[in-house]
């Protein structure tokens, strides 16, 4: 009850009240001081803005962090006019040479995350063009809005809660199947496993229906993440029944992981610890924590040889790349492979698992 | 209904169990007493199918040791309680039961009967983690009842119980009337329920007979304890050394005592040779040889060292 209805709804509620009420479903802005419209034009041209971006101009620094700060923009860039060296700039992108480059700050609220994200690119736009003296900055005109319209990036009016809804659920997922096959070590502690090996049942049999157990309370906590955060902050996972399908596979994986983890513990503590690591190693390298794309690109490499980054690349496809249910079967395959090589291997250590 | 030979395991350099092999018959009550380490739970484990034997077999009611019909028909009740503490017994009871394909009418049926048998009827609602420890162990043979097996192994279900639920306990085995495996290091108990007993000790099975049996052939003599105020009574040491049915005479504290074939005999004489040297009796005990003897005898030990 605790694992697969309580938590979810615990986790659902942070976050929908961190995410949901801020996810930008329609416009955002992005404010903009110390520039000239035409540089910020340029920059947010050569940015390549989505049409629901807008980048409005304003005179100081101060309107700019008072806007960001009670929320009337999504993120600002304020240029400093001074020069900073390319180490202590966040996107040094600068023409092939240069040491230096105008400096800027970024500002968002710590909520807005989409908002921080086009406000460094637009800085790193407006990098581009400073340094490369094709536009000189001056004073900026008051309140000048600009809009650009350019290509989608795929991610275009998604909310921060489309996207880390199901990443974080997929953590939740992660770390409790490891804790969950725990379990079989708390049989053994408690003493209740000597008496269900000693029942005429198979080893196999004992931690398949230990497996199975699981990988239903894992199903249930993600549906449940899934049903409370479109339901009641309106989130959009995307296609249902690719949701659906992911899930199965995202527990189904989560399950044999869980009980390969157990098979090499020794003991609760060790099963508890493992998987605890394991599933943080995991949300980090497979890219739960962090937002879509912004992993190195190594790193997402990297990422498809965990089962969760499976997990978000479906997840992504279905929430943010609003792409049907079929795209979702080759993540799905995949999912489902890891739960059979894995459970494949817990296998060949079964007896041990089960012995009291 | 069982039958174990040549039992060998073994764990890295040391061997838990060595070359063990003893049968229980249908309906018989076989008693295996040892101390701590000696070999039993391994021996039991083994015959449960929890471990694989080096070495050896082990049939029971018929079907290679370590199988499903074998497992069907053996009641395991573990030294430890097995039960979850947050359920109800007659929850654990349902748990339990259904690993033995157990449902339905009859799943019910068998709790009402088992738990009426271990005298826990009228507390099955309750959580086990509230029971005394009497009560628990009563819930843990319960569990092992259950399917109705042909042979129960129960693994030392008195440790740590008070005499009125040890007394029920023992009550409910005697009562069975199924094959039973029974390992203790009480004595006493083993001579109250078994018909045969098996004497285990560093992994070997050291002796195999009636209680009756064992005693006689290695239970020694019977041991007369005289107790006396006063001095060392030196006298009466050699007095009573030449007596003629009395083999050896020591000293213990406040006293001595005497080892003798016929104990029961030799007290009137030891008495008058007392009363003839001066020394005042103020104790007599004569302590007839029991298995804690026999086990002494054949591993210099106690039993429950």
């Amino acid at each position: 009850m605790i694992s697969s209805l309580i938590a979810p709804l615990v986790l659902t509620a942070i976050l929908g009240f961190a995410f949901g009420h801020d996810a930008p479903k329609g416009h955002l802005t992005i404010g903009v001081s110390g520039a000239t419209p035409a540089v910020v034009a340029a920059a947010a041209h050569a940015t390549q803005l989505p049409a629901d971006v807008a980048v409005r101009v304003l005179p100081h620094a101060r309107g700019v962090r008072e806007e960001v700060a009670n929320g009337t923009l999504a993120g600002g860039v304020i240029l400093s006019g001074t020069h900073r060296r390319l180490s202590t700039l966040l996107i040094p992108i600068v023409a092939p040479g240069a040491d230096q480059s105008p400096g800027f700050d970024v500002v968002s609220r710590a909520s807005s995350l989409a908002g921080e994200e086009w406000a460094e690119s637009i800085a790193a736009g407006l990098a581009s063009r400073l340094y490369a003296g094709h536009l000189r900055p001056g004073a900026a005109p008051q309140f000048a809005s600009i809009r650009v319209s350019t290509m989608s990036l795929g991610n275009a009016g998604r909310g921060i809660l489309d996207y880390f809804a199901p990443s974080i659920a997929v953590i939740f997922l992660f770390i409790g199947g490891g804790l969950g096959m725990r379990s079989l070590m708390l049989e053994r502690s408690g003493g209740t496993l000597v008496r269900i090996a000693a029942a005429p049942l198979r080893p196999s049999v004992i931690v398949a229906g230990k497996m199975l157990a699981i990988f239903i309370t894992g199903l249930i906590s993600i549906l449940t993440v899934w049903g409370a955060t479109t339901f009641l902050f309106g989130a959009d996972w995307g296609a249902p029944l690719g949701v659906l399908l992911l899930s199965v596979g995202a527990a189904a994986a989560m399950c044999g992981l869980g009980a390969f983890l157990t098979s090499l513990a020794r003991n609760e503590q060790e099963a508890f610890g493992v998987a605890l690591i394991v599933g943080l190693f995991l949300s980090l390298v497979g890219g739960n924590l962090l937002p879509p794309g912004s992993l190195p690109e190594f790193l997402q490499i990297v990422s498809l040889g965990t089962p969760n980054g499976w997990a978000l690349v479906g997840f992504g496809r279905l929430s943010l790349l609003h792409e049907p249910a079929g795209s979702v079967i080759g993540p799905f395959l995949v999912l489902c492979l890891i739960a059979i090589a894995s459970f494949g291997l817990a296998m060949t250590r079964v007896r041990r698992m089960v012995q009291p | 209904m069982l039958s174990c030979q040549g039992l060998r395991k073994q764990f890295g350099q040391r061997t838990a169990v060595a070359d063990v092999s003893f049968a229980v018959d249908d309906r018989e009550c076989y008693g295996l007493l040892g101390p701590n380490g000696a070999g039993k739970t391994t021996t039991i484990a083994i015959i449960c199918g929890l471990l694989k034997a080096d070495q050896g077999e082990v049939t029971v009611d018929g079907e290679p040791g370590g199988s499903l019909a074998a497992k069907a028909a053996i009641g395991y009740v573990p030294q430890d309680i097995a039960l979850y503490p947050d359920l109800s017994a007659r929850e654990n009871l349902r748990f339990f039961g259904q690993l033995y394909a157990l449902g339905g009418e009859q799943l019910e049926h068998r709790i009402n009967e088992t738990l009426a048998l271990v005298g826990l009827a009228d507390r099955g609602k309750e959580r086990v983690g509230t029971y005394s420890g009497g009560m628990k162990r009563r819930a843990n043979i319960a569990a092992g009842l259950l399917h109705r097996p042909r042979l129960l192994i129960l693994d030392e279900p008195t440790v740590g119980v008070d005499p009125q639920s040890r007394h029920a306990i023992l009550e409910t085995v005697a009562s069975l009337g199924i094959a039973v495996l029974y390992t203790t290091h009480y004595m006493e108990e083993a001579a109250r329920l078994c018909q045969r007993v098996g004497i285990m000790d560093d992994g070997r099975l050291v002796a195999e007979g009636t209680p009756s049996d064992l005693i006689r052939q290695h239970g020694g003599q019977d041991r007369l304890r005289l107790t006396f105020g006063g001095a060392p009574a030196d006298g009466l040491t050699s007095a009573c050394l030449l007596l003629p049915a009395v083999s050896g005479v020591r000293p213990i504290v406040g006293g001595l005592e005497l080892t003798t074939d016929h104990g029961a005999a030799v007290l009137p004489r030891v008495v008058r040779e007392a009363g003839r040297l001066g020394v005042e009796l103020t104790g007599v005990e004569v302590v007839a040889p029991d298995l804690e003897g026999v086990f002494l005898a054949l591993t210099g030990k106690e039993l429950r060292d």
